[in-house]
């Protein structure tokens, strides 16, 4: 059996990352999945948190927002509206988007404002988890 | 033959139009590169989203979900169309934006029951004028599209179907196909058509896929996902568009001003130099008058 599957990372504006990937940690909606080479066929969704990745025994971590996954046996496709790595993370702006969102959930909103802000306080938060995760 | 002091000054007006171009052509063209860099940063996942949704259809031929439901026992005429038109927010792009209006008036003739949403302001102003009606609330622009702008966009108009106020729903703006060559297209957003992923992509069939954790969480994921997607696609196409369509405007504009300037100056030294030479013969003349007086 192979050791490896193909794992195409793509995010709306760039092609994070294409390559032979040993196992893979993903946020589903519904918890965590861990894929390994060989899954069955699965069709997923992502939602905001931190997607990990195993490259030549080495983890690789990434924070990725809303977007859904094609697994296959032998190749994996994860489509979301952004993925980036913890290098790329502007902690000032993931803060004063916080602080934003935190604010706004304060006042009385429409139901779609109030899913709007949640959302965005979510993916703020993941932002700010994994760059300090990484700082240590 | 007109004064010489006329064709100058008609000279200085287009020089200044011509600077005026000029400069429209650089900006748009700066635009334009940086739109590109945006489309051809999105086009793979655009492509991916395609066959991956199309190869995940393929996998579940029997399929109930509300974003498939065609509504077929509404009957016609009951149907509400929707219509989302990009146009730009300026003029000044040659047949761009006719060309977009131009096709959304057409499509909108078939249908009885038709409701519009206009990215730009031209658009806007165009069917205000003629007295359609349009969503007043839908309020967008069609410069620097960012992904933000369209989950608002598809967020408001998947409300709108499934509270049943529009049964279909359509997109038309210009595709770039090639640098030189720009087509008004139109894509149908809602419901979603089996038929259309299948010529999208050429992937060899495999086995069933599950879908974790249902397959209908997933599909009331993945369908605004997917239209999010679609949308953000489309705006930048257009927009893209737009800057290519600006930018080929104002280039021939430029350049015709140069051959009105052209033509122009030829005509100024024709006019110079008569003048020249009436006031030589003047001169002369009234010489020789002035001789023919002392002898």
């Amino acid at each position: 059996m192979a050791k490896t599957f193909h794992l195409d990372i793509i995010a709306s504006d760039k092609y994070f990352f294409s390559g032979e990937c040993e196992e893979l940690v993903f946020p589903g909606i519904d918890g965590l999945y861990g894929i390994l080479p060989g899954h069955e066929p699965m069709i997923s969704c992502l939602s905001s948190g931190e997607l990990r990745f195993k490259i030549d025994g080495e983890w690789q971590n990434a924070a990725v927002s809303d977007g859904f996954l094609e697994i296959m046996p032998t190749f994996v496709k994860i489509l979301a509206d952004a993925v980036e790595r913890p290098e790329d993370i502007d902690r000032k702006r993931a803060e004063a988007a916080k602080e934003r969102a935190e604010e706004q959930l304060r006042q009385k909103l429409s139901i779609k404002q109030y899913y709007h802000t949640q959302a965005a306080l979510n993916r703020a938060m993941n932002r700010l988890r994994i760059t300090s995760k990484s700082a240590k | 033959m007109a004064n010489v002091r006329e064709i100058k000054d008609r000279m200085g007006s287009i020089n200044d139009i011509m600077k005026i171009t000029n400069a429209m052509y650089l900006i748009s063209s700066s635009k334009l590169k940086k739109a590109k860099k945006s489309l051809e940063a999105t086009v793979p996942y655009f492509d991916q989203l395609q066959s991956t949704i199309h190869h995940i259809l393929k996998h579940t031929p029997e399929f109930e979900h509300v974003y498939f439901d065609s509504r077929s026992n509404k009957p016609e005429d009951k149907k509400t169309y929707g219509y989302i038109v990009v146009t730009g927010d300026k003029g000044l792009c040659g047949s761009y934006n006719h060309n977009v209006l131009k096709l959304a008036e057409q499509e909108m003739s078939k249908h009885k029951n038709t409701s519009l949403f206009i990215i730009g302001q031209v658009g806007r102003q165009y069917f205000s004028r003629r007295k359609v009606m349009i969503d007043g609330e839908f309020l967008y622009t069609a410069q620097n599209p960012t992904l933000y702008r369209a989950r608002s966009i598809a967020e408001s108009l998947t409300d709108l179907y499934l509270n049943e106020a529009l049964d279909e729903i359509y997109v038309i703006f210009t595709k770039m196909i090639t640098a030189a060559k720009m087509e008004p297209e139109v894509i149908r957003l809602l419901p979603m058509e089996r038929e259309r992923f299948k010529t999208a992509a050429g992937r060899t069939p495999h086995h069933d896929a599950v879908f974790s954790p249902s397959p209908e969480k997933v599909m009331d994921h993945l369908v605004p996902n997917y239209l999010k997607g679609l949308l953000y696609g489309v705006l930048i196409e257009a927009f893209s568009s737009e800057q290519n369509a600006r930018m080929t405007a104002m280039d021939s504009a430029t350049s015709s001003a140069k051959d009105m300037i052209k033509e122009l100056n030829l005509l100024y030294n024709r006019a110079r130099q008569a003048a020249i030479t009436q006031e030589i013969t003047e001169i002369v003349s009234g010489a020789k008058s002035q001789q023919n007086k002392k002898n």
